[in-house]
């Protein structure tokens, strides 16, 4: 008889503290599972950075690191390097918003792809920055109204979003590059094998291995959870399409 | 038979749940959780459920566990 239950890497007695109905807890809840499978919890280290995704020492059973807005990549590039040199390898991965990841930190995310380094890197695409009232952000859609863009992102003063699972994918470095939805059951069971097969590439040391997981902010979009839900599935899979970009096991 | 287990206290009353059961078993009820909303709740007096687990997947607060049939 299969019993679904919580995750064995998920805190006893912890409750998420985002918003209700958002993907953030849906994914924490992912990677706990594939934790779970791949018996890794006694030998990692997550590394969360600022934003939403800052609270994930409180819910993950794993050891866990705070990093500086942006530097997640870093901060996991020096635990890895540093893990390994001791010949004591942790396996390190980072949970990041995609303010976090794209933004601020672009050149750290990007380098770190591009060493190859052998970490995976979980991104929470929410088109905005979410944590501190939904400013427009680099994944910001076209057109999509935010606090600081309360018009609609435009191409005169804003620019273009930032597709980053393509951009990731172009780095020689990248051994894995995949963007996934958590919008409905399909989805949910395709981002849960996706970062699955991210967390692998690390453990066969393939190097940087990237999932980008397009998720709902329904307090900012001002939408309720179905709705953002749905909106993700009409609207955003357009603009980011839920794809694998790259995957050098097929190859 | 079919059991879930749902936990009122970590219910956040996003109601995705309801829109996945493919048997419409989990309903609004007259409890108010944690957001001041109402949670939800499980019936089932004709044994339909099937233990699908598509609730317990899309819970993104985990309040939703022990999903199994008998
Ligand atoms: C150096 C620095 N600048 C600005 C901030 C303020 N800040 C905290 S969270 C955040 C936004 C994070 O947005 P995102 O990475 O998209 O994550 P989300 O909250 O949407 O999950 C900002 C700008 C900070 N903590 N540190």
């Amino acid at each position: 008889m299969q019993v679904y239950t919580k995750p064995k890497s998920i805190k006893e007695n912890s409750s998420f503290t985002f918003c209700s109905g958002c993907d953030h807890g849906l994914v924490i809840k992912l990677v706990a599972e594939v934790i779970d499978e791949l018996n890794l919890q006694e030998n990692t280290i997550a590394v969360a950075s600022s934003g939403c995704s800052v609270f994930l020492y409180d819910f993950l059973d794993v050891d866990c690191i705070e990093s500086p807005h942006g530097r997640a990549c870093a901060v996991a590039t020096g635990i890895k390097r540093a893990t390994k040199a001791n010949k004591n390898e942790k396996f390190v991965f980072t949970y990041q918003g995609d303010g976090d990841f794209a933004s601020i930190g672009l050149g750290e995310s990007l380098h770190s792809a591009l060493r190859g380094e052998n970490i995976t890197v979980i991104c929470i695409n929410n088109t905005n920055y979410g944590m501190t009232g939904g400013q427009l952000g680099p994944t910001t859609a076209m057109g999509q109204i935010t606090t600081t863009s309360p018009t609609g992102r435009n191409r005169a003063y804003h620019g273009f979003p930032i597709k980053a699972a393509e951009h990731i994918a172009l780095c020689d470095g990248t051994a894995y590059s995949a963007r996934v939805g958590v919008y409905n059951i399909k989805n949910i069971i395709n981002a849960k094998n996706a970062i699955k097969k991210a967390f692998e590439c690390q453990i066969k040391g393939l190097g940087y291995s990237f999932v980008e997981v397009l998720s709902s902010c329904p307090t900012n979009w001002r939408l309720s959870p179905s709705d953002s839900h749905r909106k993700i599935e009409t609207e955003l899979t357009q603009i980011y399409p839920i794809k694998v970009f790259k995957d050098i096991t097929n190859d | 038979m079919s059991y879930i287990t749902i936990d009122d206290s970590k219910c956040k009353s996003c109601y995705l749940c309801i829109d996945v059961c493919p048997k419409n078993l989990i309903k609004k009820s007259t409890h108010t959780g944690k957001t001041g909303e109402c949670i939800v709740e499980f019936s089932d007096s004709n044994n339909q459920c099937i233990a699908c687990k598509q609730c317990a997947m899309v819970c993104p607060d985990i309040a939703i566990t022990n999903v199994y049939k008998e």
